[in-house]
């Protein structure tokens, strides 16, 4: 099962870095995704530090925080003499590769359907709260966005951003739109929430879902349905990423 | 301003509510005797307050939709946190309201943080929430009336009742018809509770209610205005 990543088709994993800012969790990010999908196995050998480094276009020091970083979450594993080097630590969980197998086997029109749904009601909802949210409510927004961001874990982020949506159905003063939107956390939310390469980085989905309860609080609702569908086609384009990473992985 | 059809209104508001919660206040006393009798409290204790709760149900048919006891959490010996919660669907005996309670999960019901919960634990007075989406319970679009059960200063928890917005509305619709102006109900945050104006659905947000009458001791109050309703006759 040991086998050196950098022989492996997966070109897409160690292409350049190019995000000019953060650039060592950029790497953590595309390293712990790789990992979280599978296209790194668990005891593949990262290339050399040079060499890797080179393929990222980042820095020898850019790339040692960054495996610093995997390794205290435990992602990765340093050996030391003789056969030593940076050797992947898949997580052992289960539901890693059940998640991994759904998400290939999903076709991209069934993802687009997916996408579509869920803008349909989540845009809508945020729409509604605007118009209908009490000060209460908008409390509750802040307080369930508050347990997203202080959030340790992937299962804790996966259900904080779930209640998120579904308290703004709630907001809008919807049962039908609420109960859709229960529905699509429980089928899509593990998904975009995949241990150790969520669909999206937390601090970004904070920042936007804090976009969304202000629009929704200064009575916004264009600007508070927009915001809402534009975070949801971005959470489609990664799944829809992750998927022909898969597909071209095999 | 005073309207006769206003009065009606007003006056059948606090009729309907003083029977839920005249209804409520045999639950509560049972629950209170029910912990004073059990020297360690735990959850199959409660069983003895069950023939209230269906009582309840029975006398209140057609407006409570369900009823129960919410206790608070490190009362019981055995549970951290129980809804002892009966539903009553029309002709059918009371179903146990199942929800979940492990916070693990994301459909966790989180009770202590509802308003319903909440508000009687702080001011320890009665008090109506909603309409509200009751989501993780009854997956309903509900008005729950609840009142604190304490004994000795120690808050045990909740008892309430839940009523359909759509069935208060309904209990209100011959005297809100009846005026030929607009009358609308609203609770404490501006939303409205039933209405007769069509342009205003119950559950939207009255931004700008302009005067309200207060409905003391409720947390409701009486929008008028003295446009017509601008329903056309047939």
């Amino acid at each position: 099962m040991l086998g050196r990543v950098s022989q492996l088709p997966k070109a897409a994993v160690f292409a350049p870095v190019d995000d000019g800012s953060g650039r060592v969790e950029v790497v953590v990010r595309r390293l712990a995704e790789a990992i979280a999908l599978g296209l790194i196995s668990d005891g593949d050998q990262l290339p050399a530090e040079l060499e890797l480094a080179n393929a990222l276009k980042v820095s020898t020091v850019t790339l040692r925080a960054a495996l610093a970083a995997l390794r205290e979450r435990g992602l990765v594993e340093t050996r030391r003499g003789r056969g030593g080097g940076t050797f992947v630590l898949a997580p052992t969980d289960p539901s890693a590769a059940r998640l991994r197998r759904r998400l290939r086997e999903l076709s991209t029109s069934e993802l687009r359907e997916i996408g579509d749904y869920r803008s349909a009601i989540a845009g809508t909802a945020a729409r509604l709260a605007a118009l209908r949210a009490s000060a209460d409510n908008v409390a509750r927004l802040r307080h369930v966005l508050g347990r997203l961001d202080a959030a340790t874990s992937v299962g804790e982020r996966r259900r904080a951003d779930g209640r998120f949506h579904i308290e703004v159905a709630a907001a809008a003063q919807s049962v039908r739109l609420t109960r859709a939107e229960i529905d699509i956390q429980s089928e899509v939310g593990e998904l975009l929430w995949l241990p150790y390469g969520a669909a999206a980085d937390p601090r970004d989905v904070v920042r936007g879902h804090t976009q969304v309860i202000d629009a929704i609080e200064a009575r916004d609702p264009a600007r508070a349905r927009a915001l809402t569908e534009e975070h949801i086609d971005k959470g489609i384009e990664r799944l829809m990423e992750f998927h022909w990473r898969l597909v071209a992985s095999e | 301003m005073s309207d006769q059809h206003v009065d009606q209104v007003t006056d059948r508001v606090h009729t309907i509510v003083a029977d839920i919660f005249g209804s409520l206040d045999r639950v509560l006393e049972s629950v209170v005797a029910c912990y004073r009798a059990c020297g360690s409290f735990a959850c199959a204790d409660l069983a003895a307050v069950r023939p209230e709760i269906f009582a309840c149900l029975s006398r209140t048919h057609e407006v409570v939709a369900g009823a129960g006891v919410i206790v608070a959490p490190g009362v019981l010996a055995d549970r951290r946190r129980w809804l002892e919660w009966w539903q009553a669907p029309p002709e059918q005996d009371p179903t146990f309201l199942d929800v979940d309670l492990d916070p693990e999960s994301l459909d966790f019901y989180d009770y202590t943080a509802a308003e319903w919960f909440a508000v009687p634990e702080r001011t320890r007075r009665r008090h109506i929430v909603g309409p509200y989406v009751d989501f993780g319970g009854t997956d309903t679009y509900m008005l729950t009336f609840t009142a604190p059960a304490e004994v000795d200063g120690r808050f045990l928890g909740v008892v309430g009742a839940d009523v359909r917005a759509a069935r208060f509305e309904e209990l209100l619709l011959g005297v809100l018809a009846a005026s030929p102006t607009q009358i609308t109900l609203v609770n404490g945050e501006g939303r409205v509770v039933a209405t007769n104006s069509p342009r205003l659905p119950a559950g939207s947000l009255l931004l700008d209610p302009g005067d309200r009458l207060p409905l003391p001791p409720l947390p409701w109050s009486i929008v008028t205005s003295a446009a017509d309703r601008a329903i056309s006759p047939l």
